[in-house]
């Protein structure tokens, strides 16, 4: 499959809070003027935070990525988990609070705001479902479905750290809450993804921490901060399936340089 | 451009309110039957809206080994156990690290969550989102890509596209994929609380109608490339187009602007117009919304041909199933094709004027269609559209 190359990603990663009991790196709830966003969950003011970052690092105005040619992809594994308990323990939740539960309203947070009214698709998992993304980006650039492909990431843990303090043996401390958006054009060179079930070689794990369907994102802003052009494999697991995407990368920063 | 590999579909399997196999939905389709009835599995005395599509008498697991038991993954594996049969294999006749699972779902394990929070704390990882679509796996011997997609209620739509794209990729051979959904108290209380569900029948393009009522079940395709069966299919997946609105968490766009691009991209990847397209099985949930911005876009995406062609909703029958709802839906088309027959839409006797397309009131009309478009409308503004070929 012909490689997309990076257009932007801006990734926002949590922090340590002092005095914080259980080993989760959170982010916060970020502000937003205007009263639509007044109840708005926690993971979709990070999902609109973290489009805004894209957006600053590819120094693009908001309008670069409006309209019906931009496709918008949504990955999680658990991002959800914060709005389905507060409805469950909310047991007055209103219709919005419902709404607000679906991890499609995540990405269509991000449509509504930047006017992202192209082909989507939104896959439930950890990074294996990410470096599918990337491949299913990759396809529909391909195709001239798209013209650019923005792929979301949101992971949050702050409201279910009880949960997961519970059952820490399913994942990898500490938890880092992060969201991110990778903005993907049509590239040059390959990308090879790959997936093995049960065995296989070990992912190795994301620096600084378990990040869910965002790791990949992590892996490659810190690539990135170190390189523009050149092959790249991103890795993760989830269950037990161990993903691996092979790119030989150019950023389209890079590409304008050498033009 | 080249044309993409051809997709069959080689089988499926349901279960539904209106019958526990493809053969029993089908009958209660054209005859005209409804699965809506009081919900009784869950307490529904404080809501408003008390009944739905529910599932009846949903045995354990057959032929357990060792899946975590839940109603999302029993549905599943009803669905999937059905497919085998209609399939005629068991075990899995290949690799099993040949075979993937694809499954679409509005609700994933959610109500593993309610009873965890409810205290049954070992219920906790059967509550993420893509635990029924990895149990259904292992109770298959699947050992290939397993992929949950949630795209609210265009979800089976995008499971089946998704499971074309892994056999396209060549990431595997065989692809079980569709979608379910499970009733309970977290979706019946949303949509009691949205109130959007109706206390009359389920009326898609009736001017009476007044809302939906949810329904549960499971439908699962098996997808193979066509070059690589030689045996009878249902049919073959043509297409699939998606488009986000971009204009409401919850409500669609009034103009239906995204379901058209959805129409007119699935037509596109199928290299088709729509003068080819024979019969519609839309979304029609019978919203007073929904129905009327689903025949505007119907028309501007059809143009000329809206107007000429059969067009139903089957949500009538057994309530609006989620997840499962847009492969339910394309299993109808297919069989539509291969029976001759296409399901009227039940309820349906005094038509909107602004809803004023063939919506197949009355009873099951003779017809053969061969190419069928498969609508789909969600939260968040998703749209799906799939476009289907008569074996």
């Amino acid at each position: 499959m012909r490689a997309p190359a990076v257009r932007a990603l801006g990734v926002l990663t949590g922090r340590a809070q002092p005095g914080g009991a259980p080993p989760i790196l959170t982010l916060g709830r970020p502000e937003r003027p205007g009263d639509r966003f007044r109840r708005a969950t926690r993971e979709c003011l990070l999902a609109l935070a973290a489009v805004d970052a894209m957006l600053e690092d590819g120094k693009a105005p908001r309008a670069a990525i409006a309209g019906e040619r931009t496709a918008l992809l949504y990955v999680t594994a658990a991002a959800y988990g914060a709005s389905n308990r507060a409805f469950i323990e909310r047991h007055g939740g209103g219709g919005t609070h419902f709404a607000y539960t679906a991890p499609a309203v995540v990405p269509a947070e991000v449509a509504i705001e930047f006017g992202v009214t192209g082909p989507y698709g939104i896959l439930i998992g950890g990074a294996p479902a990410t470096l599918r993304a990337i491949g299913q980006a990759a396809r529909l650039l391909d195709a001239g479905s798209c013209d650019r492909a923005l792929l979301l990431a949101v992971e949050i843990f702050e409201e279910c750290a009880d949960l997961y303090a519970r059952h820490r043996r399913f994942n990898r401390w500490p938890l880092v809450e992060t969201a991110a958006c990778l903005w993907l054009e049509r590239g040059e060179g390959e990308l090879r993804f790959e997936s093995v079930r049960g065995g296989g070689p070990a992912a190795p794990m994301g620096r600084g921490g378990e990040r869910f369907a965002a790791g990949p994102l992590a892996d490659l802003r810190e690539w990135l901060d170190r390189a523009t052009a050149g092959p790249l494999e991103l890795a993760g697991r989830w269950r037990d399936e161990r993903a691996r995407l092979g790119w030989s990368l150019v950023t389209s920063h890079a590409r304008d340089s050498a033009a | 451009m080249a044309t993409p590999e051809r997709v069959a579909i080689a089988a499926a399997g349901v279960i539904t309110p209106i019958g526990q196999d493809l053969e029993a939905f089908w009958s209660a389709l054209v005859t005209g039957a409804s699965g809506i009835s009081q919900i009784e599995r869950v307490p529904v005395a404080d809501l408003r809206v008390q009944r739905g599509g529910e599932v009846k008498k949903l045995g354990r697991i057959k032929d357990w080994r060792g899946v975590p038991d839940c109603r999302a993954t029993r549905l599943l594996i009803a669905a999937a156990d059905d497919l085998c049969a209609q399939a005629a294999f068991r075990p899995l006749p290949l690799d099993p690290a040949r075979v993937g699972v694809v499954v679409g779902t509005a609700l994933g394990g959610v109500e593993e969550g309610e009873k965890a929070l409810a205290g049954d704390r070992r219920r906790l990882p059967g509550a993420l989102y893509d635990a029924p679509g990895w149990n259904l796996a292992r109770w298959l011997g699947a050992r290939g890509p397993v992929i949950t997609v949630s795209t609210a209620c265009a979800s089976g739509a995008a499971a089946m596209a998704v499971g074309a794209d892994l056999l396209r990729a060549g990431e595997a051979d065989a692809v079980v994929a569709g979608g379910y959904d499970a009733l309970c108290r977290f979706v019946l209380r949303g949509f009691d609380a949205l109130r959007s569900l109706t206390r009359d029948e389920v009326r898609p393009f009736d001017r009476r109608r007044s809302g939906l009522l949810l329904g549960e079940a499971g439908a699962l395709a098996l997808l193979v490339r066509e070059r690589d069966l030689p045996r009878a299919r249902l049919g073959t997946l043509l297409g699939y187009g998606s488009a986000s609105d971009g204009f409401h968490i919850a409500a669609p766009e009034p103009e239906g602007r995204g379901l058209e691009r959805a129409v007119r991209a699935a037509l596109a990847d199928a290299r088709l117009s729509p003068g080819d397209v024979d019969f519609v099985s839309a979304h029609g949930t019978a919203t007073p919304l929904n129905d009327r911005i689903e025949t505007a876009a119907l028309k501007r995406a059809l143009g000329a041909r809206a107007h000429q062609i059969p067009i139903n909703s089957i949500k009538g029958s057994l309530g609006h199933t989620m997840g499962a709802a847009a492969a339910l839906e394309a299993f109808m088309c297919l069989l539509s094709a291969q029976r001759g027959l296409i399901p009227p839409t039940l309820h349906l006797e005094e038509p909107d004027p602004e809803c004023d397309l063939d919506y197949v009131p009355g009873c099951a009309r003779a017809a053969r269609p061969r190419i069928m478009l498969s609508t789909s409308m969600g939260f968040g503004g998703c749209n799906g559209a799939l476009v289907l070929e008569a074996a």
